[in-house]
């Protein structure tokens, strides 16, 4: 080892970090001027949205996601006294609902009647005399009459 | 209404196939109101040809109605006479008018209804209609004719009804002659989802 190897070193390094921290100044300062060139507004219009979406596999990302533990952090009732029913249901047209979905047939046939539930008891025991005699007569006549086929019904809406 | 009495001792035994019908039993065996079911799942009595009971039940359901208007009517006739006139209006079943006007308010009320729609309030009542041999609705020329039939039926000694009993496709006279017959237009498996429906309403608290 040379005696002045020592104070070559030390030179270098003294050398190295100020070129070094020039370095990261000019770099800083660079970045800077990019920066601020740069139009975000264009740059994001450049980009094809759905081509990023598509490489994005939607499903490994749920699959990471761990749902119960989202759902456990939620403070539900804080969350719904924050929603405004009220608001909700004004906007809610009852009638279009009623119209096109089958709310209206479950709200009559849950709101039926003890009329209706007279009804069905009594059609249902004549059909049970019905049955009765039919098998009476079976029973008399040896079961020597069969039958016929039942004709089919015209295009009319069924009783309730 | 109460459910017979035989059905919670033991069911009637499945009826054969060829009477065409299904066999009414109770829901879950319990005195609960019943529907008919089929022996294995429930069917669907629509379209099949109606029988004896249900055709005279629905035919005296008719004469109430079709003689409590008319008596109503004579009534509302004899008050209206009585007020208008002062005098009032006896009415006798002697009386050749009040004859003649009860066949014709009974023919119109029959064929109104038959050729309207094939069923009569007690028909609507009871889920039985009055269709076409083959199925079509009835029209206002057998509607009509059903109409005029009708009463043969119980002028032979009540004999034109025996083809609802003994008959392959249960038609009376006055079907046969109107080429009518009369079939179930309800459908019991509604009708067995609406009890269950009621059953399950009832259990909640």
């Amino acid at each position: 080892m040379y005696p002045g190897d020592g104070v070559r070193r030390s030179a270098a390094r003294r050398v190295t970090e100020q070129v070094e921290s020039i370095a990261q100044g000019v770099a800083q300062r660079v970045i800077d001027l990019v920066v601020e060139s740069l139009d975000m507004n264009a740059l994001i219009a450049k980009i094809d949205l759905n081509v990023v979406l598509g490489r994005v596999d939607l499903n490994e990302v749920v699959d990471r996601i761990d749902l119960n533990q989202i759902v456990d952090q939620l403070d539900v009732n804080r969350l719904m006294a924050r929603v405004d029913i009220n608001q909700i249901v004004s906007q809610i047209d009852i009638e279009a609902l009623v119209k096109n979905t089958d709310l209206g047939a479950i709200m009559v046939s849950s709101s039926s009647s003890l009329a209706t539930e007279a009804v069905d008891q009594g059609r249902s025991h004549a059909v049970s005399m019905d049955d009765t005699l039919a098998r009476w007569v079976s029973r008399i006549r040896r079961n020597r009459v069969g039958r016929a086929e039942p004709p089919e019904l015209p295009n009319t809406p069924e009783e309730p | 209404m109460t459910a017979p009495a035989d059905a919670d001792a033991g069911l009637p035994e499945p009826v054969p196939s060829r009477v065409g019908v299904s066999q009414p039993v109770p829901l879950g065996g319990s005195p609960q109101p019943h529907v008919p079911v089929g022996t294995g799942e429930t069917e669907n009595l629509r379209g099949q040809h109606a029988g004896f009971a249900s055709r005279f039940i629905a035919f005296i359901v008719d004469c109430a109605v079709s003689i409590g208007v008319f008596m109503l009517v004579l009534g509302a006739a004899s008050f209206a006479a009585s007020v208008l006139t002062g005098t009032s209006i006896h009415w006798s079943r002697a009386n050749t008018w009040v004859v003649v006007a009860f066949f014709a308010w009974e023919f119109f009320y029959y064929a109104y209804f038959w050729t309207a729609s094939g069923k009569t309030p007690g028909m609507v009542l009871l889920g039985v209609q009055v269709v076409g041999q083959d199925g079509t609705s009835v029209g206002t020329k057998r509607g009509l004719l059903r109409t005029l039939a009708f009463p043969l039926s119980f002028l032979l000694l009540g004999l034109g009804f025996l083809g609802i009993l003994l008959g392959r496709d249960r038609r009376a006279l006055h079907d046969v002659i109107a080429d009518t017959a009369v079939v179930y237009c309800w459908d019991a498996r509604e009708a067995r989802l609406r009890s269950l429906a009621r059953e399950g309403g009832n259990r909640q608290p």
